[in-house]
């Protein structure tokens, strides 16, 4: 069975083996989750102590690291994160996509001029990141449940997280490397590759971004054709995992990646379609193993901070509003009868 | 001989077929001939003090007396931004360093500015081709800084000029197309000509506000940001033989450079000197080569005049003058007059271009 779990430190060499040697397909859709095995595990132990509501006044804001676990191997297949505020207490880096009219009465002229203005806009929104899971199981069951467990989470904890929530897709790149948006734009300030550039953004303080972002706004119309065609487009191997997103409710504002020009997506956090689906329920007394217990597939889960745990099963409803879901599942979520667990329609 | 003098209603017809012949580069003397009698007028007013000083435009012709025609063209804007809006593009560098990563880029950048109002501008200078060399072109263009010292409050203390930028035969800028025409739904000629009518407004409606990054721009506009228009480098290299500049402002559609000067500084204001008239009967040889004339004034202010004559003619305290030369300046012996040279006096080669 798949279950998401809090990463641990001993899940660091099967996640860096995830996030892929550089150059992977994969690498190049992962952004934000780290590729050094020290910021990794860094970025665990920090989960870790979030996880048990540690993180102290001032200091570092709450960050929060999953995986997906193949719980018949063991194995870890995937990672995907939460950021409690969005920059972590420093700035968070967007542009925003607005629009000038420019207008002559006394020519007769009316133009829209699109401009990208440089932004601290989605600070302090809560942000999904980190999403990164091996290439076989995109578009399957587990792929639906690492993504929307982190929904789970948040409405398990909720005071944890702010109004809203954002997560950033990944924007086009071609098969070779190349970003026309950072190509056309960012290059030129940064003085590196993209790849560098993204490299940096997952591994250091953001400082470099304030220092090296063009501080004026910028006009779409001077953008390359290829930068403005890749303005707020999806990388196509991103593409389910935006669908999956809009179904939950998030859509793409005015907001854009300053690497890649990936668009921003962005919801309201009590209007996620997982949390608002979601029902408390009480255990109900074991079915089977053999059994699913008839029901329809539902992500379910329970426990608090380090307890969390999310995984998929058949689940079906009693009269007294107890779930019934076959024992194995019981275990794996660390609960019993009588227990407490969170469910969602899958 | 060529006389300067101010312009004239009688000169409308001349200005005319000058601007005609000029073609499109000129945007400011298009061939209208509302517009130019606007000028006329303007500059009528100007030299009879009937408009406010800061509002003056001061047009001079230079008038072949033997034909009676005018042959050229100069001004002086008194004040240029008061009335209408002045825009220029201020070539600026933005960096961005990170000392974590040892990165410092530097950008060019374009800032939009306004930093040239209230400052007074050489302008509208054109030259029949007819009269092209022996010296005309300069008479047409210095006797404006001998106006500008004589009558030096009635200026900034600096003054500039705006040159033609890079455009082609056809009239295509590059800098237009890469920057201007993604805003403005218009040829450059059409949008040079809308500007040179004064009619500014539009500028401000649709132009885009913030700076501009260079690096943005294709290799092509960038290259001719502060160049100027191969017709337009002899002028170039004459204001640098008096001493301007380029300030770092550049044209806002075809990135022509501004070339500024402190008046005080101007070559022709420091080599200027005084004398009085001396009218003779004794024969002077008026046709010597430029580089041996002096430019002559009459200073007065309503009545401008200036010519020139062979350095050979100025004394000690005077300077002898055949008839028809004080006659042409409407002096008489014993007048005040003010001369400079015509041509710088040693020929060393200006400071290249930066």
């Amino acid at each position: 069975m798949w279950l998401v779990r809090p990463a641990l430190p001993d899940d660091v060499n099967q996640i860096l083996e995830i996030a892929g040697a550089a150059g992977s397909e994969t690498a190049r859709l992962s952004s934000t989750l780290p590729r050094q095995r020290e910021a990794l595990a860094e970025k665990i132990k920090h989960s870790l102590t979030s996880l048990a509501g540690k993180t102290i006044a001032g200091g570092p804001l709450p960050r929060f690291l999953f995986v997906l676990e193949d719980t018949a191997t063991g194995r870890v297949h995937g990672a995907a994160g939460i950021d409690a505020r969005a920059g972590n207490g420093q700035p968070f880096y967007n542009y925003r996509r607005d629009a000038l009219i420019h207008a002559s009465h006394e020519l007769g002229i009316s133009s829209r001029v699109d401009v990208l203005y440089p932004s601290h806009g989605l600070t302090d929104h809560t942000l999904l990141c980190s999403f990164s899971i091996t290439p076989e199981l995109r578009n399957t069951e587990a792929f639906e449940l690492l993504s929307r467990a982190r929904i789970l989470f948040i409405a398990g904890h909720r005071d944890w997280f702010t109004q809203r929530v954002a997560v950033e897709i990944q924007g086009v790149q071609h098969a070779d490397g190349s970003v026309p948006f950072w190509d056309s734009l960012g290059r030129h300030f940064f003085n590196m590759d993209f790849e560098t550039a993204d490299q940096h953004s997952g591994a250091l303080s953001k400082t470099f971004i304030a220092e090296l972002m063009p501080p004026h706004p910028v006009y779409v119309t001077l953008l390359s054709e290829a930068a403005q065609e890749a303005l707020g487009q999806p990388h196509e191997l991103t593409v389910p995992n935006l669908e999956l997103l809009q179904r939950e409710g998030f859509q793409a504002g005015c907001y854009l990646d300053i690497f890649d020009g990936g668009p921003v997506l962005e919801a309201r956090t009590d209007a996620l379609h997982t949390l608002v689906t979601s029902q408390l329920k009480a255990l109900h007394g074991a079915v089977g193993d053999a059994d699913d217990g008839g029901g329809d597939l539902c992500l379910i889960a329970a426990g608090d901070g380090a307890g969390f745990r999310c995984t998929l099963a058949r689940a079906a409803g009693t009269l007294e509003g107890t779930l019934k879901v076959p024992v194995k599942v019981w275990s794996l979520l660390e609960k019993t009868a009588g227990d407490e667990v969170r469910v969602a329609p899958c | 001989m060529l006389v300067i003098r101010p312009l004239q209603q009688s000169d409308l017809e001349d200005l005319y077929t000058m601007a005609q012949r000029a073609g499109k580069g000129l945007t400011s003397l298009p061939a209208d001939r509302d517009m130019l009698q606007r000028k006329i007028n303007q500059a009528q007013e100007t030299f009879n003090q009937r408009c406010a000083p800061e509002a003056g435009l001061y047009l001079f012709a230079l008038e072949d007396t033997d034909t009676g025609k005018a042959v050229g063209i100069s001004g002086i804007q008194a004040r240029v931004g008061l009335d209408e809006v002045f825009y220029n593009y201020r070539l600026s560098v933005t960096v961005n360093a990170s000392k974590e990563l040892g990165v410092h880029v530097r950008t060019p950048t374009l800032h939009l500015s306004n930093d040239m109002t209230d400052t007074s501008e050489i302008c509208s200078l054109l030259l029949s081709s007819d009269y092209h060399g022996g010296g005309n072109g300069l008479l047409l263009s210095r006797c404006r800084f001998m106006f500008l010292d004589e009558f030096r409050k009635h200026f900034s203390e600096k003054v500039f000029a705006e040159m033609r930028g890079v455009s082609d035969e056809q009239g295509m800028s590059p800098l237009w197309d890469a920057l201007g025409s993604k805003f403005f739904d218009m040829e450059f000629i059409e949008a040079d000509m809308l500007s040179g009518l004064g009619n500014k407004s539009f500028i401000a409606e649709l132009m885009p506000k913030y700076p501009i990054y260079l690096p943005m721009l294709p290799d092509s506009a960038r290259a001719v940001i502060g160049r100027v228009h191969g017709n337009t480098a002899p002028a170039l290299t004459m204001l640098k033989a008096e001493g301007f500049n380029f300030n770092g402002m550049v044209d806002i559609f075809d990135g022509g450079p501004v070339v500024e000067a402190f008046v005080h500084t101007i070559r022709t204001v420091r080599d200027s000197f005084n004398r009085y008239a001396s009218v003779t009967r004794k024969a002077i040889d008026l046709d010597v080569p430029a580089d041996k004339r002096v430019m002559i004034s009459n200073r007065s202010f309503r009545n401008f005049r200036v010519t020139t004559v062979p350095a050979s003619c100025v004394g000690i305290d005077t300077v002898s003058l055949p008839p028809e030369v004080a006659e042409a300046l409407q002096i008489e012996s014993g007048d005040p007059v003010r001369l400079a040279p015509l041509k710088e006096r040693s020929q060393a080669p200006a400071k290249a271009a930066n």
